[in-house]
Formats: structure tokens, sequence, C-alpha cells
């Protein structure tokens, strides 16, 4: 029986073809978006996963509230890791972990230099590896990673060093020029999905500012992780943690503001706030969002093909007839139907496979993350099409199997069964609308979201990033006294227009905050940003003054610049004002002698900051080129030729201020192609769904059709009475989307201080799209039946 | 083995009753061959599908052999379609999907018949009606003629007690019409098989063995076909 269904249903799609192809093509479209969706979302939350006692890891985070907000940072006082060991006995393990970077250098036997790269590196306590269980090649934490100048590699880059990891033991590898360190074991690569992305660890107490005693300093390259006791709540450690930083920060400054929490291992990827090593996370709204984006696209492929199969069952209902009259039960009917709409999705299953196969390497290409797609290597994959492919076969088949299955034989044999019977035309119309408002929604958000990147894009920032390339300088006391002679020697590579040495570009999330005094008095409502820069900055990145002119020549700070904000906080209304009063920035007091125009110091995601720029030339590790737009590729290959002339045991890193700005913005670029990929294949789906439609109903009424021809209506007014009743839902659709786009997309927008306002263009543009589409969608179809000739369409009765 | 007494059957629309049977009351008996006639409107097809339980009527007692059809489960009723009745329309409806052989197998998959068996029987049937070259065409590869031939072997294939039939030859050419009315004969007189046909035509009402006169729902003659 079930193998004759099967060829039944075989027969029956061969015969339909359009409908087939308009089924099996939506659905395997849909399919393989959600297998995407489910791939990608199934490797965010895969990181850190592999560790086994992953439900007892915990991070220490620092947070402070101030009057005008609250920030967060991934790091820790570096003094806390040995003070929670001691303090909180709900803890079993505490360790320290230290990120930099620098220059790493191998050295083969006689002391010379066979390898350097400028990388990041870590300094763990060996309690780290209990927390974390690594698994090693050679050598153990607990015994080899305790002395001063000792270090493990991943295997990968053990190898990179010391071309044989076998070979790497023993050996030496120098840190920072100056540094040397001992490889006392080697560990087995990390998989890509980690947050701990270590491949260089020194023990800590190779690291120079394991002693620190502040409280006050917190940078995010200190991390602190600990294991709770088994058994211990959660809950427990978080009160302890409260007392802790009552005791702490009782007779500080930083009382009441600065203070630290528990953040659980799973979190630490999927919680952009706080950060970490890898640099990579992914917001739970933003998985949360392309799972209810996966979930539309499946059920409006579901709808399409309800829609279509009850469309057809009038078709059917002879058959069904038949059967029941020679025995058969309305069970068998159903499991019959359902057979069919099983067959459908298998297909559609398989077809669904091959695109997503062809779709992951953009995918990769997009989230720049490996991502695997192997039914064996993850069961759990199989598992999801398997239950898709039964989810579709329910939800889309056992609605027109039950309608189907449940016509009267006398009156299925005389093909009697009315439309509006067979799966209520009602129900129809209200999956119709359900579906053109998922469309219009996603077609209202993505052209906002287009919008938002192009304004981000052309908002003018306040400087000119336009064809400058930032480059490190190395920092150490030999170094610095080589930084002016650089510079000029640069000036003179034909193509480079301006120099600067400074800390940070413009716009840049390496922020150093501090506090501040003006005229004496001290602040402490807000932080401001400190930016180290020489007399070229305003020149070298176009940006202008509105009161008074550049500081003062010299390498240490005697005058400041400030900028807008900085007034408008201090609530100083007139720039001129500002110039000559007092401030006193790091125990260091010099006057004002600028006021910059206001320009965008982050991303535009967060408001203008307070700002004092100031001379340090200790502080100039890098540097701007700004070069003629023409001869960019032959000037960067000269600058790299003198950098590496000048600094030999350093290694070049440069980057273009543009690239650095585009970074900001990568996760909005990957939501702009997943919106404009996943509504256009939204948008193919219900369209092709009301193109199979309407194929259908203009058969139905290719008898009313005639008649009115014989009546006298002409063309025009048959194409008008086929396509009314689906604008008009289509309208009805649009009228429902567009408040619930409106407040998806508020809150989307609201995450940035910098955004377009809202007005009704996108929604009118969606409503003229999908009227369009559906008055060509629905022409193009009835436009045959209206022209067919009423003879041949009257003689079937 | 039918006993129909004072079967009525109307639609109501507005109050108003139309009435498309009335005090119907009569017997058929097993081996019966029964030709129900009248004008168009006269409520043939109506009888024949209360006879076949496609429909239900409004008042009145259906038996069928022995059982009261409207205290019937659908279960059962289910029951009977696979072992008792078998029916023949005018226009063959037969399963546009499946070929000849798979048409007349489908009665017996939901007979459940074991696979060997049905194999035979399918064999068999094709055999007796000289159809075994038509066996993997598909219905629209038939003529009309072959279609209903196709139509009544699946009808038999299931063995059942007795075959309704609606205008079986109405859509056939003459010479095919009485091959088809023989057929009928031939099963009724070798095999048994009790046959109630609607019909149009005076001659093939005289193959059967009596002729029921249906006029506005009413019947108004019930007479023996003399041989």
């Amino acid at each position: 029986m079930f193998k004759l269904n099967l060829t039944i249903a075989w027969r029956n799609l061969w015969k339909h073809k359009i409908y087939t192809f308009i089924n099996i093509a939506g659905l395997s479209i849909g399919m393989a978006s959600c297998i995407l969706i489910f791939i990608f979302i199934r490797y965010q939350l895969s990181y850190d996963d592999d560790f086994q006692h992953k439900q007892r890891i915990y991070r220490v985070v620092s947070n402070w509230k101030y009057l005008n907000g609250t920030d967060a940072s991934q790091g820790v006082p570096i003094p806390l890791a040995a003070a929670v060991r001691t303090e909180m006995p709900q803890l079993e393990k505490v360790a320290a972990i230290q990120r930099t970077t620098g220059v790493l250098a191998a050295l083969g036997e006689s002391g010379e230099v066979r390898f350097k790269a400028y990388e990041p590196a870590y300094f763990a306590e060996a309690d780290f590896f209990d927390i974390f269980n690594f698994s090693w090649l050679a050598g153990n934490p607990k015994n080899d990673l305790l002395a001063p100048n000792t270090v493990a590699l991943s295997e990968s880059a053990a190898i990179k060093y010391f071309g044989r990891w076998q070979d790497a033991i023993g050996k030496i590898l120098r840190f920072q020029k100056q540094e040397d360190a001992r490889v006392t074991a080697i560990f087995k690569d990390r998989p890509e999905n980690t947050s701990l992305p270590l491949q260089v660890v020194f023990s800590y107490a190779t690291f120079s500012q394991k002693n620190d005693k502040s409280w006050g300093t917190v940078r995010s390259t200190s991390e602190c992780y600990v294991l709770l006791k088994d058994g211990v709540q959660i809950r427990d450690a978080d009160a302890a943690m409260e007392q802790f930083n009552l005791k702490k920060y009782k007779d500080n400054d930083e009382a009441g503001r600065q203070y630290h929490s528990f953040q659980a291992l799973s979190d630490i990827h999927q919680n952009g706030r706080y950060g970490n090593f890898a640099g990579r996370s992914i917001e739970k709204s933003e998985l949360y969002s392309l799972a209810i984006i996966g979930l539309f696209l499946i059920l409006t492929a579901c709808i399409n093909f309800i829609n279509l199969a009850t469309a057809q069952a009038i078709g059917r209902s002879k058959e069904v007839g038949i059967r029941k009259v020679l025995g058969s039960e309305r069970r068998q009917l159903i499991i019959q139907f359902l057979t069919e709409t099983l067959a459908i999705s298998v297909v559609a299953m398989l077809i669904a496979c091959v695109l997503t196969e062809v779709a992951l390497p953009y995918m990769q290409q997009l989230f720049d993350e490996k991502i695997s797609f192997s039914l064996l290597q993850h069961p759990i994959i199989f598992v999801f099409l398997v239950g898709l492919v039964l989810l579709v076969s329910l939800l889309a088949g056992f609605y027109p199997a039950l309608i189907i299955s449940g016509f009267n034989p006398a009156m299925a044999i005389k093909n009697k069964v009315s439309s509006s019977y067979a799966g209520g035309l009602g129900l129809r119309r209200l999956l119709l609308v359900l579906q053109f408002t998922i469309t219009t929604v996603l077609i209202i958000s993505t052209m906002v979201v287009m919008k938002q990147m192009q304004y981000m894009r052309e908002k003018p920032l306040g400087f000119n990033p336009n064809a400058i390339a930032i480059v490190g300088l190395p920092g150490d006391s030999l170094s610095l006294l080589k930084h002016e002679n650089f510079k000029a020697r640069l000036l003179a590579i034909p193509g480079v227009e301006q120099v600067s040495l400074f800390d940070v570009a413009p716009s840049s999330n390496n922020v150093s905050e501090s506090d501040f005094s003006l005229n004496g008095t001290a602040n402490k409502d807000f932080q401001i940003r400190t930016m180290h820069i020489d007399l070229d900055y305003f020149k070298t990145f176009d940006m202008k003054f509105i009161a008074g002119k550049m500081l003062l020549k010299s390498d240490t700070t005697n005058s400041y610049v400030v900028n807008e904000t900085f007034l408008k906080r201090n609530g100083i209304n007139d720039p001129e004002q500002a110039l000559g009063k007092l401030l006193t920035v790091n125990s260091v007091t010099a006057p004002i002698v600028g006021v910059s125009k206001d320009f965008n110091d982050k991303s535009l995601h967060e408001q203008i900051s307070p700002i004092v720029m100031s001379s340090n030339h200790l502080d100039y590790y890098n540097m701007a080129v700004k070069m003629d737009s023409r001869q960019m590729v032959n000037v960067m290959a000269a600058v790299q030729q003198l950098w590496n002339a000048t600094f030999p045991n350093d290694v070049y890193e440069s980057s273009f201020v543009n690239d650095d700005l585009n970074d900001y913005y990568a996760a909005e670029r990957i939501m702009g192609v997943l919106f404009r990929v996943f509504s256009f294949v939204i948008i193919f789906i219900s369209f092709v769904g009301l193109f199979g439609l309407i194929s259908f109903v203009t058969n139905q009424r290719t008898r009313e059709v005639a008649i009115r021809k014989v009546l006298g209506a002409s063309t025009f007014e048959l194409l008008r009475l086929l396509n009314g009743s689906f604008l008009l839902l289509v309208f009805l659709a649009n009228l429902i989307a567009w408040p619930l786009a409106y407040i998806l997309i508020n809150q989307w927008l609201n995450q940035y201080a910098y955004r377009i306002e809202l007005n009704v263009w996108p929604f009118a543009a969606a409503m003229f799209i999908s009227m369009l589409i559906t008055l060509i969608t629905v022409s193009l179809r009835s436009y045959k039946v209206a022209g067919t000739n009423p003879v041949d369409a009257l003689k079937y009765e | 083995m039918i006993t129909l007494s004072n079967i009525e059957k109307y639609y109501s629309n507005k109050g108003i009753k139309n009435y498309v049977l009335r005090h119907v009351t009569t017997q058929i008996h097993p081996g019966e061959f029964v030709s129900i006639m009248g004008p168009s409107g006269a409520g043939k097809s109506t009888l024949l599908n209360v006879l076949g339980m496609l429909e239900q009527p409004t008042y009145g007692k259906y038996e069928f052999m022995g059982e009261d059809v409207s205290l019937l489960k659908e279960s059962k009723r289910i029951e009977l379609y696979r072992h008792h009745i078998g029916f023949v329309f005018q226009a063959y409806h037969l399963i546009d999907e499946m070929t000849v052989a798979e048409n007349i197998e489908a009665p017996l998959l939901y007979k459940k018949v074991g696979g060997a068996e049905r194999k035979s029987r399918v064999a068999d049937i094709l055999d007796r009606f000289n159809i075994v070259a038509k066996k993997d065409l598909f219905p629209n590869q038939l003529s009309g003629g072959q279609q209903q031939l196709v139509g009544i072997a699946r009808a038999l294939v299931a063995q059942p007690s007795i075959i309704l039939a609606d205008e079986p030859t109405g859509n056939l050419q003459s010479t095919q019409a009485l091959q088809i009315m023989d057929l009928f004969k031939k099963l009724n007189q070798e095999e048994g098989i009790t046959i109630i046909q609607v019909t149009h035509s005076e001659v093939n009402a005289t193959y059967g063995s009596r002729i029921l006169h249906l006029l506005d729902g009413v019947i108004k003659e019930d007479e023996a076909v003399l041989t």
C-alpha cells in the first residue's frame, strides 16, 4: 500500500508539474535558508562548550555606575585574583590571565632570531588549566608553567616558530626583545569556536606587572576566571561578591561606582557588552532575530503548500470519492495525502541540502568564521533535518489532508465540491494575509536597514579618513629616539602628504579615560577621553578648530585642546571663554589653548565623548600617513621598506582608517546582507505561491469568466475582477505589517546614537512593491483565462 | 437482501420542502436484476445513492442484509463497501493516476487481501474481460467502452454480492452498450450477483428481471420482465 501510495504521489506530482515545481522550489529555498540559519546558530551556541567543568566556570567582570550611565569591562584590577582566592571560600579555583601583544621571536641554537611575528600572547596562572581542561602533547602546566620565564605553546604556534612541535621543547622564545622564556609545554590547538584563542601562554610569574596593587585601574586585558566549588549556587557566590565589593571599595575613590560580578562562561560569547579575548561575540538578540527569520521562512513556505494543496484538492475530489466507495477509510486517505507531502518535503530537503552546500562558502565569507556542514560531525544537524522534514510535512500536509479526506463521496464523485468547502476560502485568505504581512515587514525592515547603513557610510564624521594609513610604532626607549627622524624621512617620500604621531586615531575603540579638574574644581560626574597627539594631527585628519589654536610645541604636556562636547558637558557656552582655563588631567595642569569642532570619536552607535588632547611623545605608538590617493600602493610599499630599515627588530603593522571605520559596522553589514537575502527569498516564496494559487483560482473560475464574457465583459473588466480580491488582501496585509514593522525597526534603530528618522517612504514603497508584484502576477495568470474562448470553457459542463 | 420501508428524502429551502423521494417501499431479493427507470429529475440517482449509502434518507427505514443502515457506524459501512457492494458509474470514475491493473487492484488493497492472491485475482479478471494487453495503460488511453469494462472489473474483483450501476452505458455507443448489458446479464444469471441499475433505456431495462418506474420520487409501477 505504501509503495503504491508513493507511486501515485509521484504520478500526481508529475501531472501537476507547475504546482510541484512551485511547492518544491519554495520549500527547498525556505528549508535551505533554515538549515543555514540553524548551522550558524548551532555554531554560535557551541562557543566555549568543550570544557569539562563548563557549568561551573565563571569570569569576574567589572562594572561602573555613573550619574549619566554605566560602563562595563571584561577586565578586573590585577590584585583582584589573589584577593578573591583568599576571601571567597565558594570558589574552588581562581586564575588570572593577562593578554598582551608584542613581538615574539624564536631563537635558534646560537641565540640568533630565526622567526619573529607581532602577535598576541598571554600570561596565565597554572590554575587556569585546572579550570579549563586543555589536552597536552608535552609538559604539564602544574609543573612546567610555574617558574618565571617559561612558556607553553599551542601545537600550531610551536610549528610556526620552531618547525616541529617536538623540536620546540626547551627552545627559547623572546618577548618584546627583552624577555626570554623557555618552551616547557605544548598543548593541542584550540577549536575555532572559542573565546580564549590561546597560542602562546607565558607563566604568570613572567608577567612584569603581576604585583600591581592598584584597584582603581581596570584594563580589559586582565581577566580573571573562577571555578565554583561543586554544589555551590551562583547566587551564593553573587552574594559573596557583593560583600567583597563593599569591603574592597569602602574607603576608596571608586566606592559605590566600581563593582565586580560573575559572568557565566556560556554568556561570554553571547554578550558584547563585556567583550572577550577572541574579539568575537554575537548578541542573543541577533540569534533570536535570525531564528525568527528562519521561522518566518519556513512558515511562508508551508503557507504556500497549504494554499496550493487545498486549492488543488477540488481537482482531486473525484479520486477521493472513488476511493471512499471502494472501501477506503478516512485515516487511509489522510495517510495517503501525508505520504505525498512527505515525498515533496524529502525531495525539497535533498535540494535544500545541495543549496546549503552551495551557499555555505558565501556564508563563511560573510561571517568570517569556520562553519562546518557535516551530518556526521554534528549529528544534531541531521536530527534538525529530519525534524524539519517531519514538521513541514505535518504543518503543510495535515490540514489539506484533513480537508480532502473529509469530502462527501457522493458530492466528490460528481465534482460538486465547492471551492469554499475545499479548505475554507476564509482560511486561505487568512494565510495569504499572514504570508504577505511577513513579506511586507521584511521589505520595510530591509529598506530601513539599508538606509541606516547608507547614513552611516555618508555621515560626515568631522574628520577626513580617506587615503590615510595607520602604522604602528615601537614604543621602547631606543625606538622613541628615532621617531622624529623617521617622520622627517617619511615626508620625503613622494606621495606622502602629511605624517602625524599619536596614540589613537580620531575614531577608535581604544579608549583611555581619566578624571579631571577644571580651574581647580574636581569633576566627579563624568570622565574625559584622553588622546595624545602631535602638532600635525589636525592637518593630517583635516580637523577644524572653532576657537583657539593648536597645542604648543612640546614633547610633554604643556597645553590642552578640548572638543565641543567637553564644553557642553561642562556648561560652557562660548568656546572663546574656555581658552586659558586651567585643566588638570593625570596630575598635569596646563591651559586650554584650543577647542576643536566635534568629531565622531567612536562608532555611530555611541555619542561623542568629551575629549582632551595633549602632547606626550612617550605615548606615540601609532602614526598616520596621509597619502596622495593616486599613489597609495607605491607609497605604502616605500613606507614599509623605510619602517623595516628603521626598526629592524620589530614587526610592521598597518591598516587604513577607512577599513577600521568599516570594522565598526561588521555586524550591520552582516545584518544588511542577511536582510537583503532573506527578504528576497521570502518575496520569492510568497509570490511564487501567489502565482500558484492564482492559477488554481482562475482555473476554477474559468466557467464564471466564460459566462461573464458571453454576457459582454471586456478583458480589462475581467482582469479587474480577478485582481480585486487579491489586491485587497495584500493591502490588508500592508495595514497589519506597518505598525509591526514600525515597532521592530524603531527598536533596532534605537541602538544607534546617530540614526535616521523613520518616515513614511519605506512603508509606502513596501506597499507599492507588494501591490505591483501582485498585480503583475495576477494579471499574467488571469490574462490567459480572460482570453480563452467561452465555448471551450462552457463545453465541459 | 434489501428492504426499504417508507423512504422519504427532501431538501428544505426557506421552509418549503422539495421532495426527491416519497413513500418508497420495496424489497430487493438476492439474485434479482432490477432496473430503475424514469424521466430526468424523478429521483433515480438519489434512490441509487440511498441504496449505496452515499446519501441518508430524511425518513424511513433501510435494511441491508438485515441491518438497519441508519444505525451503522462509519467503519461498518466501509466494511460493507469492501465486502458486499460494487459501484459502476456512468462516467466510469477510474482513478486517472493509476494504471488499469492498479485500478482493479485498489479495492483488494482496502480489503487487505494478501499480495499473491491480489495478483492472481487481478490476472483472472483481466483475463476474463479480455483486457490483459491493456493492463499497464492509463484510463485516458482507453476508449469509453474499455474504461467501463475496467470499471466493472474493479467492481467485481472484490467479489461483491450486489452491484449498483448508475447509467452504466450512458456515455457509450450502442454496440459497446449492448456488450456491457450482456455482461451484466451473464454476471446475474451465472454468478447470481444482485444488480441494481439506473437507466433511461427501455432496451437496457429489458436485460433485467424487474423494472421500478419512478416519477417525481414515487414508485409508480413495479413490473416484472418476462423473458
